[in-house]
């Protein structure tokens, strides 16, 4: 007599109990796959942040990878390494995505190096988005601080192709110095939309700028909101939508009704390898975009 | 559950039998500390007589054979100015043997995260189905605190679990599997008597189950106690060595690193395991560290453990093993640390 | 891994050797399996050990051995205002290593000693770093060939290269080993940097530090619990100050 404990072959698996969806609900069999793209094109922003225009290389990817406002995808480049960023491009265009990342490790690096026509890997998209459906008819408020206008690009592209359906839409932007604004060529396309309200302001001019000068917040002043039918998105460093949030607050919108993104190291995207942690949840699966309810009840995501 | 019952000798003949066509997993003795207590560790085994099934508890966890130190997520291999990526899930079935409750309780908490989420993790995945689970019953391990999380029993998770009843094994059969490799074996139906003694068997163990760490409402306690002295004290003690996370059983948390051949004709992404107690763990590109110290990153690994984890699944992912608190030079366990938090009265 | 368009770049390199035992050296023309492709990523120009060739024009310096004569202070600063780049690798460049001793004892008597009426120029033990600035630091007695060859990987494509920071524990646990301390032997592996694949407690000896500190190192906890288990001050003091890798830090520094 003899014992043989049969094989299960995951490879021959294909769903696991889950709806196949390759946003959100991977297929098991595409866990760790890796759209391959190519960097068509980059725009030089900054002398430490580039803007990177990347289609995903097959076509049936392509048709298939879709993504909302405020997800993130994990950049991957084989034998370098992989690193989140957030999509900074409007989801109209499919398969394409814009992502405007900073030189500020390894990979970013070497992604900074890399020529147009070039070949990286993309996972994802991962992690929650900023509810744009349900800001339908309501006026919203667009907030960056610094580097956040990278993520708030997303919802900016979702809002203004679509403003017969919003209400009121303001854009308010603040950077440390006139030499830190991302994206200044677009600010008098924004300008010149109709029923969108475009607002700049920066902590430390320099000789040649002439518009306002303070912190962000500074621009919420005198502002006539409607408190019951506003949404806000606020995206930038905790310092800054800490003090943005209270400000709103107190002109009376709900924490519920703010939304803030989280940037936190991951390695997986997954849920599964903690370095995302904050508090109970992972910015990778909860995040990163959370309403300001939710981050102030979370220990050290401040 | 279908029950049965088989002589011991029986079952040393099972073990025969599965040995001949697969790998086995067991409790080895691998040596003795200075005072003579026997260390024991989850190793391959040749034959019946190299396992000790009367061990009290193991150095490692059995983690490892599910979720090992170091694996390799895919593999590259470059040219024509791309690459290829190559993925592998295969395992070879094996079988563990002497998997004790909490040990198990373990695997079923590190389903939910690997199997029953978003994203279930196929390298998991593929080593869970290849593993025959069978569990023993034992003795409280002297330091555990199962009893404290509900760890010390158990209702599913294995294919085969036994409990001593004197000269015979009362086998619980959990799945299809575990019953077609019992059935290599005489089998005997389960007699009053036998549930007699099976019963009287469990109340023995349970009655030895003496240490006591209140758990219940750990969860509120941790956040109001978050920003409590005991923390400095016990933060200051850790040297950040991250032994604790090794050896548990159910700590997850990893790092991904890329490993180029030195041709540069392929590399490999490795996972590893990390812990949060590294003082990395939550450091960011340009060398922002959201966790700077080691006070901060302890009472993360408990507030992950207690808190995090319950609010996720409505339980704590510690089993209380305590083989953290064994392996830990500078002496932090859970019951004292709980303890103390027990005792802040926030 | 051309696929970026970032073509790798094969520099010049020179070995170069100073006090020490040259063992790191030898470690360099270790792991035949990949050892032409190592040699062939690189142009060696300079190295005594392998090769006969002796080029004053590179752009990498590998340096051994760490400084105790004022005829090598000078040497060294010629490297440095040749090379782009200055590797110190292995302990004794990192941090002196085992001639750190040199610096506590009577350098007079023991030359005396060892080389009687016939005394040599000999002088304080100082690390690379304390000589020149080094940009890449590969501590290790003798230095990995893994981690070299993972730092010369990185050369090649032009990034940075980040050591482990976690102490030797991690790899140790990952070993499936007993804790030294378990079995009575004392072991600075809480505190020593990691990625040497704790060769030295897998073989049954304690960590003796030859990779320096570990960041943020716990000394204070290290020295209690060690002394809690019966190790003497003395031992713990000498065993942190056998490669050198602890000098500058205290119990304070925490």
């Amino acid at each position: 007599m003899s014992v043989r404990i049969h094989s299960y072959d995951v490879n021959r698996e294909f769903t696991m109990g889950h709806p196949v969806d390759y946003t959100r609900r991977s297929d098991l069999q595409n866990v760790d796959h890796v759209f391959k793209a190519e960097i068509t094109n980059t725009v030089n922003l900054t002398e430490h942040e580039k803007l990177f225009h990347i289609r995903i290389l097959d076509p049936t990817e392509r048709d298939r990878f879709h993504f909302h406002p405020g997800q993130f995808v994990m950049v991957v480049l084989p034998g370098y390494g992989e690193v989140p960023i957030s999509i900074s491009s409007s989801n109209s265009q499919r398969g394409h995505i814009e992502l405007c990342i900073r030189k500020a490790g390894l990979v970013t690096d070497v992604l900074h190096r890399a020529a147009p026509g070039s070949h990286i890997g993309l996972r994802g998209p991962f992690g929650t988005s900023f509810p744009v459906e349900r800001m339908r008819g309501k006026d919203v408020l667009l907030i960056a601080g610094g580097l956040g206008i990278a993520p708030l690009r997303a919802p900016i592209f979702y809002i203004t192709e679509r403003l017969g359906d919003y209400g009121k839409v303001s854009i308010l932007y603040g950077a440390r110095t006139p030499k830190d604004l991302l994206f200044d060529y677009q600010y008098e396309a924004w300008r010149r939309i109709y029923n969108v309200h475009l607002d700049i302001i920066v902590q430390e001019p320099d000789e040649t700028w002439t518009g306002k000068v303070g912190m962000i917040t500074a621009l919420l002043e005198g502002m006539e909101i409607d408190p019951d039918n506003t949404f806000a998105i606020v995206c930038g460093p905790p310092v800054m939508f800490k003090f943005v949030c209270a400000r709103l607050q107190e002109m009376g919108i709900a924490m519920q009704n703010m939304f803030v993104s989280l940037e936190r190291r991951m390695h997986c995207g997954m849920g599964k390898c903690c370095r995302c942690n904050v508090g109970s949840t992972y910015t990778c699966l909860d995040g990163p975009v959370f309403d300001y309810w939710s981050v102030i009840n979370q220990k050290e995501a401040i | 559950m279908l029950y049965k019952t088989i002589t011991k000798s029986d079952f040393e003949h099972l073990i025969d039998f599965i040995l001949e066509q697969n790998e086995i997993i067991a409790p080895r003795k691998v040596g003795e500390k200075p005072d003579g207590t026997p260390i024991h560790q989850f190793l391959p085994i040749e034959a019946f007589s190299e396992m000790d099934l009367d061990y009290s508890k193991t150095e490692y966890s059995a983690k490892t054979y599910f979720l090992p130190f170091r694996e390799n997520l895919s593999t590259w291999s470059f040219g024509d100015g791309g690459w290829k990526q190559d993925i592998q899930y295969r395992q070879k079935p094996r079988a563990i043997i002497g998997l004790h409750a909490c040990d198990i309780h373990a695997l079923l908490k590190l389903d939910k995260v690997m199997l029953k989420g978003p994203f279930p993790s196929p390298y998991y995945k593929a080593r869970r189905e290849n593993t025959v689970i069978i569990g023993m019953d034992h003795e409280p391990c002297g330091s555990g605190f199962c009893a404290s999380l509900g760890t010390d029993i158990l209702t599913h998770g294995f294919d085969l679990f036994l409990t001593d009843i004197g000269d015979r094994y009362f086998v619980a059969v959990d799945s299809d599997r575990g019953f077609r490799i019992l059935s290599q074996v005489p089998l005997a139906e389960v007699t009053d008597e036998d549930r007699r003694r099976y019963v009287r068997a469990r109340a023995a163990i349970s009655e030895k189950q003496t240490i006591k760490v209140h758990t219940r409402n750990l969860p509120t306690l941790l956040d109001l106690t978050f920003n409590s002295a005991v923390w400095e004290k016990w933060g200051s003690k850790c040297l950040s060595c991250g032994a604790c996370a090794m050896v548990c059983p159910t700590c997850y948390c990893y790092g991904v690193k890329e490993r180029v051949c030195m041709d540069l004709a392929s590399a490999s992404k490795v996972k590893q395991l990390h812990s949060c107690n590294l003082v990395d763990f939550a450091e960011v590109a340009g060398g922002h560290n959201f966790r700077p110290t080691r006070e901060h990153r302890l009472k993360y690994r408990y507030y992950h453990q207690h808190r995090g984890f319950a609010e996720a699944y409505d339980e704590p992912m510690c089993v209380g093993c305590n083989r953290c608190g064994d392996t830990c030079l500078a002496g932090i366990n859970p019951p004292d640390v709980i303890a103390d938090l027990e005792q802040e009265n926030p | 891994m051309r696929y970026l368009g970032i073509e790798p770049v094969k520099p010049r390199v020179g070995i170069f050797d100073f006090s020490g035992c040259e063992g790191c050296q030898l470690q360099l023309l270790n792991k035949e399996e990949s050892l032409g492709a190592f040699l062939s990523a690189l142009e060696i120009v300079h190295f005594r050990e392998g090769s006969s060739e002796a080029s004053d024009d590179y752009d990498i310096a590998f340096i051994d051995g760490c400084v105790t004569r004022e005829d090598e202070v000078v040497r060294l600063k010629k490297i440095r205002s040749i090379a782009k780049l200055v590797v110190a690798m292995g302990s004794c460049a990192s941090f002196g290593g085992v001639l750190r001793h040199r610096n506590y004892i009577d350098l007079d008597a023991a030359n005396r000693e060892v080389y009687g009426d016939k005394p040599k120029e000999t002088g304080k033990t100082r690390a690379i770093h304390e000589v020149v600035k080094v940009d890449v630091t590969i501590p290790g007695c003798p230095v990995s060939k893994t981690q070299v060859e993972r730092i010369v990987q990185h050369l090649v494509l032009g990034v940075p290269f980040h050591d482990v920071v976690y102490p030797v524990c991690v790899e140790c646990k990952q070993k499936f080993n007993t804790c030294m301390f378990e079995k009575g032997t004392l072991c600075l592996g809480p505190i020593t940097r990691g990625g040497c694949g704790a060769p030295c407690p897998t073989g049954g000896l304690g960590c003796w530090g030859c990779r320096g500190a570990t960041v943020d190192p716990n000394l204070k906890e290290f020295k209690d619990l060690a002394l809690k288990r019966g190790f003497s001050e003395a031992e713990i003091d000498e065993r942190l100050a056998f490669f050198g890798g602890f000098e500058g830090i205290t119990c304070a520094s925490i």
